[in-house]
């Protein structure tokens, strides 16, 4: 180990945070490798830990004998005012060698906040913050993940984009860096040609001029770029890589346990869920398949739990069948088996039953929306009765809380609205009274509310952020509301944060300046309320001469060229800006099972498949 | 009465915690399909518990840990079978049915590595000598029991015996402390040395457990 990091670790909270070292971390020989890549989450170490792309990309890059992939991850405060006294270069933790040395530099972006920590760990390597103040092919500075549907704010900074599910691009791109390598291209010379790779977005080859109102006029292609990157699929969940062998933290991390990835996608349409368009079309893996990864992943960790994931798990065609299987085996080994993400309409007894089994975890349901005609509108198709009987099977079978998931300031949304959210928890407390066998015990539903995010590539990617204070009273409206129910707990989010979400994730390059002034001026860890300074952002905006209020709460016009308009996620625009007209109808559109609404998805599908 | 395995902790595995280290135990007894005995209860768990709890940074080359192993596995298969569902630095040693009672561990021996990387002062050793040779070394020590938020321990009475080696840019003290009721962290030693002598304080000291001792200063098992 590095002598000045032996030095610095015992001044340092959670150490092991920063040692590598772990169970199944990959270590190769640097000499026999010829490409090394770091892989960056713009987090801490327990969050990025848990990320599941990451440990994907991780495991199918080092399947590979000529690459050695490493983690790389944002330290905390007190580690980064070591470093950066004692001269250590941010490293990769498997080798320890500085990432300003790799081949690759690569961030997953899951979520806006995280966007000062890509341009603090740059920094932290002594990499230029700039692509275009990093003339040499090496090393190449690329980022992958959610956020890339739209990634304006961070263009300047990253080399390209990789867009959707990165299992078979990451390879390829990394492929063609070889032969780069080999014959000695420049980087333009790469950037050209990798931009031809279907999936790869190279910002720098496209030119984007603004109107005088600040709207985007017109965002040219250059070199032969083309001019829209459809993002990346896997066509066959069976025959894709699954990580069975990952890494297992000595340290605890948030989510510490096997996930086991049922499907792709959502089969639901929530208007307002950029993940339920991005991810689109449906890929199930099969049963057998699952319990078989599931049950390896179980000997190879260790641990002693397990939790299903996916966008909606009791979508799963074979729920019921893969968790009698799993349980069959979780069960007498003391392995818990948990399963999050539960629509409010199909948590059934049997479901239920299975679920007890093991272990007694907490029950969540999202309903977004306090009363039917605005759940239609958001096309969240959640019906009252069937939640009211999704709780009451829960708390006749023990459960004695429940949590449930709203936003404020969805489009539509009235006070009636609003209230409806107080009425239907109302609702949910009355059918514990009725149905719970110990009354004794008491009860504890936890109401929380966000303020609504309108996302790129959304059928609300046109709509406004309502205002602040608007979203204020509207929590206050509900707080008052809540005042005489003891047995409900309200909680609200923080609207800065928010706030901030809205501007960076419609945002355009001219963002990337206001990043940068906040950067420079201390801002990283933005998730973290310790670190947060809202007011810092607020001064990199008038900095920079920009109006948060333009990117937040102005409404789009129909035809406008949004900065996003080179991403695609393969659903077509005319399909989002119809159900943004049903929205305003209340009228919903049912799943993908049900009916094809024709979104222009299952074209990704090469094979001509139908989704589901 | 329970099993235990005495193990080392080096190298990157010195920063894992101690509860932690537990839960990595938990895993790789399951990683290495070793059945060991769970708690019961509610939340069934498998039960492993370390014989005084070794400060984050600290190696050790004599760890002791109690579970108890049920059928199916012999003691002597454990120690390789383990330290290949390790993480880098846990090496297991050995695996046996315990036969001393804990409380019989009464002395730790400690090799604590003093670094002067620009060379060590030549007084400092002295200035090492007459800081242990005193009759008392009386100093504050952190802790939540008591109202004021420190007690005080002296020193002396807690060390058994020490030697002291120097080469030019380091000095080696080789100490053996009392390990329980009370026991002596080494790092008071290091305080209460860079506290009188501030002028010798060492760039970095690290500490390294050697040997765990009974109250005749054998080796403990």
């Amino acid at each position: 180990m590095n002598r000045t990091l032996e030095h610095i670790l015992p001044k340092v909270q959670k150490p092991a945070r920063y040692t590598g070292g772990e169970y199944n971390a990959v270590v190769k020989d640097k000499q026999s490798v010829d490409v090394r890549y770091a892989l960056c989450f713009p987090d801490t170490y327990e969050i990025g830990m848990s990320n599941l792309g990451c440990r994907i990309l991780y495991g199918l890059m080092n399947e590979q004998d000529h690459i050695w992939c490493e983690r790389c991850f944002a330290p905390w405060g007190d580690m980064e005012e070591e470093m950066r006294r004692e001269g250590l270069l941010l490293y990769g933790l498997e080798s320890g060698d500085p990432i300003a040395d790799f081949d690759f530099i690569g961030f997953s972006l899951g979520y806006e906040m995280a966007y000062s920590n890509v341009l603090n760990m740059l920094d932290l390597a002594e990499v230029p913050l700039r692509s275009a103040d990093r003339p040499d092919l090496t090393p190449l500075v690329v980022a992958g993940g959610t956020c890339c549907y739209n990634p304006e704010p961070l263009a300047p900074f990253i080399d390209f984009f990789s867009l959707g599910e990165g299992e078979e691009v990451t390879l390829e791109y990394i492929e063609l860096y070889r032969q780069a390598k080999e014959e000695g291209w420049s980087k333009e010379e790469y950037l050209r040609e990798v931009a031809k790779i279907p999936g790869i977005y190279v910002p720098s080859l496209y030119d984007v001029t603004y109107h005088e109102d600040g709207t985007v006029a017109a965002i040219t292609p250059k070199d032969g770029a083309p001019a829209t990157v459809t993002k990346r699929i896997v066509q066959d969940m069976d025959k894709s890589y699954f990580p069975v062998k990952t890494i297992i933290p000595s340290t605890e991390i948030v989510h510490d346990r096997v996930m086991l990835e049922l499907f792709r996608g959502c089969i639901r349409g929530c208007r307002f869920c950029q993940a339920g368009y991005a991810y689109r079309p449906v890929r199930n893996r099969n049963p057998q398949l699952l319990a078989q990864y599931g049950k390896a992943a179980c000997e190879d960790s260790g641990y002693q739990e397990m939790t299903l994931s996916s966008l909606s798990s009791t979508d799963y065609p074979c729920l019921m069948e893969l968790c009698d299987d799993l349980l069959d085996y979780c069960a007498p080994r003391d392995i818990g088996l948990s399963l999050p993400s539960l629509r409010a309409d199909t948590f059934s007894m049997s479901l239920m039953e299975r679920l007890q089994r093991v272990r007694k975890g907490g029950l969540t349901f999202a309903p977004e929306a306090g009363t039917q005609r605005l759940r239609d509108a958001i096309n969240k198709n959640l019906r009252e009765e069937d939640l009211l009987q999704s709780v009451r099977t829960a708390f006749s079978g023990g459960w004695s809380g429940v949590k449930l998931y709203f936003m404020l300031g969805l489009p539509t949304e009235t006070d009636e609205d609003v209230l409806g959210i107080a009425d239907l928890a109302r609702k949910v407390y009355f059918a514990w009274r009725e149905c719970t066998p110990n009354r004794a015990r008491g009860v504890r539903i936890t109401v929380s509310t966000s303020w609504f995010v309108p996302k790129p590539h959304t059928a609300f990617q046109w709509e406004a952020q309502i205002p602040v204070e608007e979203y204020q009273r509207r929590v206050d409206l509900l707080r008052d509301a809540f005042k005489r129910d003891k047995s409900i707990t309200y909680n609200w989010h923080d609207p800065q944060t928010s706030y901030l979400e809205a501007i960076f994730s419609r945002g355009d390059r001219r963002l990337a300046d206001v990043l940068e002034w906040a950067w420079a001026h201390g801002a990283k860890m933005d998730s973290w309320s310790e670190y947060f300074d809202y007011q810092r952002w607020m001064d990199a905006l008038a900095a920079c001469g920009l109006s948060g209020d333009f990117y937040a709460h102005r409404v789009r016009e129909k035809d406008e060229v949004f900065p996003w308009s080179v991403p695609s996620v393969g659903v077509s625009r005319e399909f989002l800006w119809h159900e943004r007209e049903l929205c305003y109808q209340s009228q919903t559109t049912p799943d993908c099972r049900t009916r094809c609404s024709g979104c222009g998805a299952n074209k990704l599908l090469t094979g001509g498949g139908r989704c589901g | 009465m329970a099993d235990r395995l005495l193990f080392s902790k080096t190298g990157r595995a010195r920063y894992i915690s101690h509860l932690d280290l537990m839960r990595t135990f938990q895993r790789a007894f399951a990683r290495a399909k070793i059945p060991i005995k769970h708690t019961e209860g509610f939340n069934p768990h498998p039960f492993v518990s370390i014989a005084l709890p070794l400060s984050v940074g600290y190696s050790s080359q004599c760890e002791i840990l109690e579970f108890t192993l049920l059928e199916g596995t012999g003691y002597e298969e454990v120690p390789e079978r383990l330290t290949a569902a390790m993480p880098e630095g846990i090496v297991v040693h050995q695996c046996y049915p315990a036969q001393r009672k804990l409380k019989e561990l009464a002395y730790l021996n400690y090799i604590m590595n003093f670094e002067y990387p620009e060379g060590r002062p030549q007084a400092a050793e002295p200035a090492m000598r007459e800081l242990l040779g005193r009759d008392s070394l009386v100093v504050q020590k952190k802790s939540n029991k008591s109202k004021k938020g420190y007690t005080e321990v002296d020193l002396i009475s807690l060390i058994r015996s020490w030697n002291l080696e120097c080469q030019s840019d380091t000095m080696t003290l080789d100490a053996v402390l009392s390990a329980q009721n009370p026991g002596l962290n080494p790092e008071l030693i290091r305080a209460a040395f860079c506290e009188a002598y501030p002028q010798f304080a060492p760039d970095f000291v690290t500490f390294h457990r050697r040997e765990v001792l009974d109250g005749e200063g054998k080796p403990f098992r």
